[in-house]
């Protein structure tokens, strides 16, 4: 199973806070790129991490070459085209960079969406930035949609403030592009609120195909009501995992394991290591991106890429 | 029966008794001196067999010995004149499957030869039943520790974690061991 993201990085505050360094990564068979990367710092302001960082939002790079990006002619290279940057807040205060890297084939189908509040409209949202790959008359749709709050998958995010997962969007009422999705052959889309800066808000999103997923599996988990431990809200693969499926109805407890982490340090991890042998064509898991939906500075979320 | 190849190695260059006497008994002969490209060369002639005449093995062709051992074993009969314990443990160690002193006599070559050959077969069987068992005693180490998640995780008693784990395996259509893995490797990505 192929999966969109191709590259997954975390940049954290190096020890001063003035710069980002490398923290973990998961490369696939992208050696040559990994080298490139773990001795990278990043300025404030500086290449794609710190750019997001700067910005204070999502980032897309659709195209690396004469761009502040810091890595081009690696990612040439290793076949590396488009890049997405989310930094992660608690308040002021950035936690870490993700960013995802993607390649650009033909065979990809899928979309990465960031959506910001229109100051012009209010209670709206609209496409700030976006990687379509080859889906140019879907990318032409979502550029001219404003979507309220409430509504499609962005809207609904930005109303609950959670992640929200559509793992059928040909079905979903809410999704509102839906026959267009369809035509783009986008099957599935999770939106995810990435920051929440007063009169602001910014979520992503990252449609995919059933042929190229986001990742292999993805995962909610929130929360319980006693704000005690997490629970696994929604698990999605495009092949049923029952393995995955056991593992989500285990309760997590805050410090404990690495989601337990994530919810005591509001940092994002990386998980399992598959660099020596790892075959993207087997649905078998065997690393995991976890990464924190922070709200006033509380946790409202995990979201949990597995790959 | 096919011609055995035989890779010579010798200090001397000039034509000695042990080239003579293995061209007379009439093996396929390769003669040359040690050097650091000892291994490429060894892979790209692919002899039957290796032969040192040499006064004493090096750290070096030892070491290089080891790494053959490693990546294509091969049957390795040494002549040599140094018969010291420690060079001679020295040489056990790198797999050498004769080592012989002083004894460089034309009417045993052979027999040296295929006594040689016949030991490292029989070391290669008990080598690949020893890696066979170990295989085996480290899928149950992994069915066990596999178990044990299940049994932590899901509150399930042995048996409950065992099927559960064959379940999972059928469905897969992989090996309990290989299921094992997963459920361990996914167990790793929570820790």
């Amino acid at each position: 199973m192929k999966t969109f993201i191709k590259v997954t990085e975390i940049w954290i505050p190096d020890k001063d806070r003035t710069q980002l360094e490398f923290g973990s990564g998961l490369y696939g068979g992208l050696i040559d790129f990994k080298e490139a990367s773990e001795q990278q710092l990043f300025a404030y302001n500086e290449g794609l991490p710190g750019k997001a960082w700067a910005a204070g939002h999502p980032i897309v790079l659709t195209k690396f070459e004469h761009s502040y990006f810091k890595r081009t002619a690696a990612a040439k290279k290793a076949g590396l085209t488009c890049g997405i940057a989310i930094p992660i807040f608690s308040g002021d205060f950035l936690m870490a960079v993700v960013v995802f890297l993607c390649g650009d084939d033909e065979h990809h189908a899928g979309a990465i969406e960031v959506w910001r509040t229109n100051p012009a409209l209010e209670n709206q949202l609209h496409v700030m930035d976006g990687y379509y790959g080859t889906l140019h008359r879907f990318e032409a749709i979502s550029r001219n949609i404003s979507v309220p709050k409430g509504q499609g998958l962005p809207g609904l995010a930005w109303q609950t403030g959670l992640p929200v997962l559509i793992d059928d969007i040909s079905k979903a009422e809410t999704f509102i592009r839906t026959s267009d999705a369809k035509q783009a052959g986008i099957s599935m889309g999770i939106g995810i609120p990435v920051s929440d800066n007063p009169g602001q808000t910014y979520i992503m999103t990252f449609l995919s195909a059933k042929a190229t997923p986001i990742a292999k599996r993805i995962q909610i988990w929130i929360p319980d009501a006693q704000g005690k431990q997490l629970i696994c809200q929604q698990g999605y693969s495009k092949n049923s995992n029952d393995l995955a499926k056991m593992f989500e109805t285990i309760t997590v407890n805050k410090g404990e394991g690495a989601l337990g982490r994530v919810w005591l340090t509001g940092v994002p991890v990386i998980t399992g290591d598959h660099e020596p042998d790892y075959n993207p064509e087997l649905d078998s898991l065997s690393s995991m991106l976890a990464i924190p939906v922070i709200e006033q500075g509380r946790l409202k979320a995990i979201v949990s890429f597995l790959f | 029966m096919n011609r055995i190849n035989v890779l010579l190695i010798e200090h001397d260059i000039s034509k000695t008794l042990l080239e003579n006497s293995l061209q007379a008994s009439g093996f396929e002969l390769l003669k040359t001196q040690y050097s650091p490209t000892f291994l490429s060369l060894i892979k790209e002639i692919s002899p039957d067999i290796i032969i040192f005449n040499l006064d004493t093995p090096s750290k070096k062709l030892l070491a290089d010995l080891q790494t053959l051992n490693i990546q294509s074993p091969l049957p390795v009969v040494m002549f040599a004149t140094d018969g010291n314990v420690d060079t001679i443990n020295q040489a056990i160690k790198a797999e050498v499957s004769a080592f012989i002193v002083d004894g460089l006599e034309h009417n045993r070559i052979k027999s040296i030869i295929n006594v040689a050959i016949a030991r490292f077969k029989h070391q290669q069987c008990l080598n690949n039943a020893l890696e066979e068992a170990r295989a085996k005693l480290e899928g149950r180490k992994q069915i066990d520790r596999a178990k044990a998640i299940l049994i932590k995780t899901q509150n399930f008693t042995e048996d409950e974690a065992y099927h559960t784990l064959r379940k999972l395996a059928m469905n897969r259509n992989i090996s309990l061991g290989e299921m094992a893995k997963n459920v361990i490797v996914m167990s790793e990505l929570f820790k």
